[in-house]
């Protein structure tokens, strides 16, 4: 077995005080679809903050074997931990090209910005179509693959997208979910955290399931969906 | 096209250069006060129009720069080009050392804070004997007007230089991203807090440099005019006027109240200020993204800019 990608072990985060997560642990691997999966309020996105250093934390943080705690926010972004935050946070006024500019804002390789260009519009052609177009304009699917593409133009190690379904058609959602997977088959590593359990159970290898800021469940996919714990909370099966 | 353009800037900066050889003395110190408030405006356009940020401390950045450079030349007897280094220095490194408590608060908060701060540094210089208190210091008298013009052009070119390289650099180009929002900024992986502190510095070099111009040419300051907020409401104003954001719009819209100003100070003395106010609530209706947006607006669509105008910000 190869050394993980993310390794997360131990960590407790929160806000000022208040305490959030305690003794979180995860592990992903090089190449892998990870999901975490939970309710409102169970400490998915602070766990996201915490890896990407916008909070402080304690534990064990290590990404491609860097320890995190002594990285910078910004830092943590060039080593390629590279998000696509909650609520998308597009440049509004900006075009979509403009945008996708501001994802490789970091990179200096003009010949790699131009093949990440190409590569994201292959993924996304309607990104292509509408590249002039202001981004606060777009639908709400269309912004989502705007931040996701964004985000690929940083060119990622990890992708971690934060809510990818939020306020999209079901439609919309398995589109963006054919996206992902056809991200990792580039080589990208992906961490989704989800509300939608069955959206992301149907792209994911393996998934973890948080409450009250605690992994309480984790292993492969076919495991959790088939958890009789798991299927009554969040599958909806009797 | 771009070597036309540049062709007519350099003419234009001739031209200006020229000015005090040919002109009246009048209309020499009219240009002095207008190139030194259009570098004010150009280095709010910094803070303000590239970054989002809405200071009320730039006044006190040119008022740092007035006393710096008029504490070295009364008190220390230094020469004035070491009293101008050293009215930079003071408000570069009084922008470092508030903007980073500052410059996290967002919005009206960092308007607000901004301002208490040009409130509270006159009361602060008012009580310092060696800055004269609040009687003022004088500064050793130099009769030159051309010199102080040709200065202070030299220092607008400079800002408006520094203005045009921020619009097409990596740095300006994140200073935009903060502006548009500054949460996005931060998850390209933008240190936000080192961009802004960046741009506030540049802000605070020009307006003290421009302040020590000012001390030596009226070789008079108190606190109450070098740290007078209404200067900072004219930044405010004039990049408004002329287009934030952009690299000639606040040089053009300082120069166009400047001259407003003037005219009317002398034709109708009494009540200039209200036709001044006029002149503003005028622009803020029927060219609320300033007077460059307005020249391509209305090539492009006529006078059916205006309406266009009014209706999209519900006037």
């Amino acid at each position: 077995m190869s050394a993980p990608l993310l390794e997360i072990a131990g960590l407790s985060a929160g806000y000022g005080e208040v305490p959030v997560l305690s003794g979180v642990g995860l592990v992903i691997q090089p190449g892998e679809i990870v999901t975490l999966v939970g309710s409102n309020g169970a400490g998915k996105t602070t766990l996201l903050r915490a890896v990407s250093r916008v909070i402080a934390g304690r534990g064990t943080l290590r990404f491609d074997g860097h320890d995190l705690l002594t990285h910078t926010p910004e830092q943590v972004f060039g080593l390629g931990l590279v998000q696509v935050p909650e609520g998308r946070q597009l440049f509004d006024k900006m075009s979509v090209e403009d945008n996708l500019k501001m994802g490789a804002y970091r990179r200096k390789d003009e010949a790699g910005i131009a093949r990440s260009f190409e590569r994201v519009y292959e993924l996304f052609p309607r990104m292509k179509e509408r590249r002039t177009q202001i981004a606060g304009s777009l639908s709400g699917g269309e912004q989502q693959m705007c931040a996701i593409a964004r985000a690929l133009m940083a060119a990622p190690k990890l992708l971690a997208v934060d809510e990818m379904s939020l306020g999209l058609a079901p439609v919309v959602v398995d589109q963006l979910l054919a996206v992902l997977a056809e991200i990792r088959k580039q080589g990208v590593t992906v961490l989704l955290v989800e509300q939608d359990v069955f959206a992301a159970f149907t792209v994911a290898d393996r998934g973890y399931v948080m409450e009250t800021g605690r992994i309480v469940r984790e292993g492969a996919i076919s495991v959790l969906s088939n958890d009789p714990e798991v299927q009554k909370a969040y599958l909806g099966v009797q | 096209m771009k070597n036309l353009q540049r062709a007519g800037l350099a003419l234009l900066a001739v031209g200006l250069a020229a000015v005090p050889f040919v002109a009246s003395d009048t209309l020499v110190q009219f240009g002095i006060n207008a190139l030194l408030v259009a570098t004010l405006t150009q280095g709010w356009n910094i803070i303000g129009g590239f970054t989002g940020y809405p200071s009320f401390g730039n006044s006190v950045f040119y008022g740092l720069g007035t006393y710096g450079t008029a504490i070295a030349m009364a008190q220390l007897h230094l020469p004035f080009g070491v009293g101008l280094v050293a009215g930079g220095v003071l408000g570069v490194a009084f922008a470092l050392l508030f903007g980073i408590p500052i410059l996290r608060l967002r919005g009206p908060y960092f308007a607000i804070a901004t301002l208490g701060l040009a409130a509270v540094m006159s009361a602060i210089v008012a009580t310092i004997g060696f800055a004269g208190k609040n009687i003022g210091l004088i500064l050793p008298l130099f009769r030159g007007d051309t010199l102080f013009y040709e200065l202070s052009l030299v220092l607008l070119v400079a800002a408006t230089g520094t203005v045009a390289w921020l619009a097409r650099s990596r740095f300006g180009a994140g200073l935009v991203a903060i502006r548009e929002d500054e949460d996005a900024a931060q998850v390209m992986g933008i240190n936000t807090t080192m961009y802004k502190v960046g741009a506030l510095a540049l802000a605070a070099f020009f307006s003290s440099l421009a302040g020590g111009i000012h001390a030596y040419w009226i070789t008079f300051i108190d606190p109450g005019s070098a740290f007078d907020p209404t200067l900072n409401v004219r930044m405010v104003i004039m990049t408004l006027f002329g287009g934030p954001g952009t690299i000639f719009g606040p040089v053009l819209g300082s120069f166009v109240l400047s001259a407003v100003s003037e005219v009317l100070a002398s034709k109708v003395s009494t009540v200039a200020s209200l036709f001044y106010g006029f002149v503003i609530v005028l622009a803020v209706v029927f060219m609320p993204k300033g007077l460059l947006d307005l020249f391509q607006g209305f090539r492009h669509s006529g006078f059916r800019y205006f309406a266009q105008n009014m209706r999209r910000f519900r006037l």
